[in-house]
């Protein structure tokens, strides 16, 4: 393990966290913008050019808030439980390539945290684990609303996991590699939507439902629960909540560009550009259903989960098997 | 030496973490620190070389069992505990257990069957090592039967639970 190695990770590393950071209000900042234009509204204005400085006005609001803890409340776990859910997203995203492997001063340098063999099987682990900070939070609170926004949360992520681990295994079967960067080196002349693209439905269905977003948005149900798990948090830790939510849905938007459509495979631009664009695309898919589609009710929702997503993901699983067998592939 | 002191750190949380389940009064904290546990363990199946088993151990046991666990431990609401046995025969069945334990380990080390454990060279480890694949092929044709015998045991508890949830209590 030699110092340029330590240097090199951890420049990546930086790289990473503060495009999270910096990338997380202009995302909200264009939530807000495209839902109120899809609502005929204009969306913020006020601050700065096209109202771009908003999301840091409001972060600047939420440092100055009071910091609450709940007098019932399980302090540390109260306190623990909003930095959940932000570290397993920054885990998760240290395998996602973003780039090809480039020349920095002689060195061969791969855009990408690390390139572990396990890699779509860790990404599937820590998202699991990231359902505990939400659970938490709302037993933490010691409220009734959050704790039952917590329990729904935790029903729903354990629920669609299934169908969204089985959905990328018909893809794993074709490349034969649980490694991103592999999978993303197969598909330079076939983007994997094309062949898998019953997989990519169920898997964006599932990753929509894991990140707690409208329509699939029931952990915080404001019509039902106030504001779920996270009613009984202010300022920063309602602020890193917040975060996490943003950072979870870049997490699943670039394990589907890795995934089924291509990684940074793209003609003529650089790769991170064809990167950037495609997980910009894929945060306005985001924002283009939360405006367009009304919640599901709870016991639509499980039972989509259960009886029409995991029993089609299987389906697909077995008839990519059938095919692959056929062929005598790999 | 990275992998001494790795190991020591991962060792040192997991015994933390375990006598914490232990000794924790609210059985929310004693969830917690069971998943500390797992992960602790999981850590140190990277160091022998298994990361799959590490990935699973965390995907399936912290990720989705013991979410399960909390849940119904927050849906049934424990508050303190509701013992099983009186605290004269809990102490009398904890000091029995613990005897035989010890007679057993001191029964092994003196029997010789310590020189098992003694320090040999480790052994070259075959190419593939703990690797999905190298699993997956070990899986389906060297264990294969006992493989299929778990995947059926496992099928009869999901219709048991599904059986037993769909009974109309009158």
């Amino acid at each position: 393990m030699d110092i340029a190695f330590l240097i090199e990770s951890a420049v990546k590393v930086l790289i990473v966290f503060g495009f999270v950071l910096a990338g997380v209000p202009l995302v909200v900042w264009m939530e807000r913008k495209v839902i109120g234009h899809m609502q005929d509204r204009i969306g913020p204005q006020r601050v700065g050019p096209f109202g771009l400085l908003q999301t840091i006005a409001d972060g600047m609001k939420l440092f100055f808030k009071e910091d609450l803890v709940p007098a019932g409340a399980d302090r540390v776990v109260f306190i623990m439980a909003p930095a959940l859910p932000v570290i397993t997203a920054f885990l998760a995203l240290c395998v996602i390539p973003f780039g090809d492997t480039v020349n920095v001063f002689g060195r061969q340098v791969p855009l990408q945290v690390t390139d572990v063999n396990i890699a779509i099987l860790w990404i599937l682990g820590t998202t699991s684990m990231g359902v505990y900070g939400i659970v938490l939070g709302g037993w933490a609170s010691n409220s009734k609303y959050p704790l039952l926004g917590g329990l729904r949360s935790s029903a729903q992520m354990i629920s669609y996991e299934l169908a969204q681990g089985i959905s990328l295994v018909s893809v794993i079967l074709m490349t034969g590699t649980l490694s991103l960067a592999a999978i993303v080196r197969q598909q330079e002349h076939l983007w994997f939507i094309v062949p898998q693209f019953f997989a990519f439905v169920i898997y964006i269905l599932c990753g929509i439902a894991e990140t707690n977003r409208a329509p699939f948005d029931l952990a915080e149900a404001e019509t039902e629960l106030v504001a779920g798990f996270h009613t009984e948090y202010s300022s920063m830790k309602f602020a890193l909540y917040f975060l996490a939510e943003y950072a979870n849905m870049m997490v699943v938007s670039g394990i589907a560009i890795s995934v089924f459509f291509g990684g940074w495979h793209g003609p003529v631009l650089p790769p991170v550009v064809w990167f950037l664009i495609k997980l910009s695309l894929f945060l306005f898919f985001y924002v283009w259903l939360r405006a367009t589609f009304p919640r599901l009710r709870y016991d639509q929702l499980m039972a989509f989960g259960w009886k029409v997503l995991l029993p089609a993901s299987l389906l697909n699983l077995a008839v990519t098997a059938v095919v692959l067998a056929l062929q005598g592939a790999k | 030496m990275t992998e001494a002191i790795l190991f020591s750190l991962f060792s040192i949380t997991a015994v933390f973490f375990a006598v914490n389940v232990i000794f924790r009064r609210n059985a929310v904290h004693c969830a917690l620190h069971l998943v500390g546990v797992l992960l602790s363990i999981s850590g140190l199946f990277v160091l022998l070389n298994a990361q799959f088993i590490a990935a699973i151990q965390i995907l399936v046991y912290a990720g989705a069992i013991m979410v399960l666990f909390l849940f119904v431990v927050m849906l049934l609401n424990v508050r303190g505990e509701s013992p099983l046995l009186t605290p004269g025969a809990a102490k009398g069945f904890g000091f029995f257990f613990a005897a035989l334990a010890f007679v057993e380990l001191l029964w092994v080390a003196l029997s010789g069957g310590g020189s098992e454990g003694t320090a040999r060279p480790p052994a070259a480890l075959p190419p593939g090592f703990g690797s999905p694949a190298e699993i997956g092929r070990i899986l389906y044709s060297t264990w294969l039967f006992p493989f299929e015998v778990t995947s059926i045991l496992l099928l009869i508890a999901v219709i048991g639970a599904v059986v037993l949830a769909k009974r109309k209590f009158a």
